[in-house]
């Protein structure tokens, strides 16, 4: 079987089609069932954030678990944050 | 705890402090978007109380560890508070203060109010008009995602464009609105 990645042209059909898909079935969904899905999805996130740190660290206990997960955030928010937030007020605060 | 837990918990202190605010960031996206996961409760908060902001803290402290220092952006120098739950998973709550800029005066006064099941309780959103403008001024890249899925799923021809097309002419992100929409496949 071929390998999409060798065919620029048809992965970004692919990738078209998965996008399409996304938009038609967040078409399907009301207001409130997409808020829904926001708050679902982003408790599962954690979850398995929770089972890929303490795999990562080799333990059982959830709360170290839950540490390694910190430790990860506050890396992301700080390539996040670079250069878009500052604590240095600008001259007229 | 969960994110709709925390989320009840910010909405029911800003009320019982009279701060009037309205849901931002990727919870106003994914209602007239494409939902993703978040670790943040972000809020608009206005700012017409003295002291409203600071009461707001103090009374989320309890569930809420916030940052002593308030922190700037560096595109309209709004003012921002960041907080951590106190416990896990590790959510953040987020409040950006009104300040007198153009736009978002024009996005709070227009923000809508909607019941929402999950959290049983009304909140306070933005229009999609307003999510697209404020994220395609911003223009990180998981902004730009969002302006394009909203601009996706509600469809420009649902959609005031022309209000879109003037905030974004003053902010001067209007290849970023040409290009979000280039991006969008066809639907049939």
């Amino acid at each position: 079987m071929a390998n999409l990645h060798d065919t620029p042209g048809a992965l970004q059909a692919l990738q078209a089609d998965i996008y399409r898909e996304k938009i038609l079935q967040a078409r399907k969904l009301t207001l409130e069932q997409r808020l829904a899905h926001v708050f679902e999805l982003s408790n599962h996130q954690f979850g398995m954030m929770l089972s890929g740190a303490m795999h990562r660290v080799n333990t059982q206990d959830a709360e170290i678990g839950w540490k390694e997960v910190c430790r990860w955030m506050k890396r992301l928010d700080k390539v996040r944050d670079h250069g878009f937030y500052t604590t240095t007020a600008p001259d007229n605060q | 705890m969960k994110l709709e837990e925390l989320a009840i918990h910010v909405i029911e202190a800003a009320e019982s402090e009279n701060v009037a605010f309205m849901a931002v960031g990727a919870i106003a996206a994914g209602a007239y978007g494409i939902p993703r996961s978040t670790r943040d409760v972000d809020l608009l908060v206005g700012i017409e109380m003295p002291g409203a902001v600071n009461s707001l803290i103090r009374k989320l402290s309890k569930m809420v560890s916030f940052d002593n220092q308030v922190a700037f952006d560096t595109i309209t120098w709004g003012r921002r508070h960041v907080g951590q739950s106190r416990s896990n998973p590790p959510f953040k709550v987020e409040l950006f203060e009104t300040f007198d800029d153009p736009f978002v005066s024009s996005e709070f006064s227009r923000r809508v109010q909607i019941y929402v099941p999950m959290l049983n309780r009304k909140t306070w959103l933005p229009t999609p008009e307003d999510v697209i403008v404020q994220k395609l001024r911003w223009g990180r890249n998981k902004d730009l995602d969002d302006a394009r899925d909203v601009l996706a799923v509600q469809g420009p021809e649902s959609l005031d464009m022309s209000y879109v097309e003037k905030w974004c002419s003053l902010h001067e992100t209007l290849p970023r609105l040409r290009e979000a929409l280039a991006n969008i496949p066809p639907l049939e």
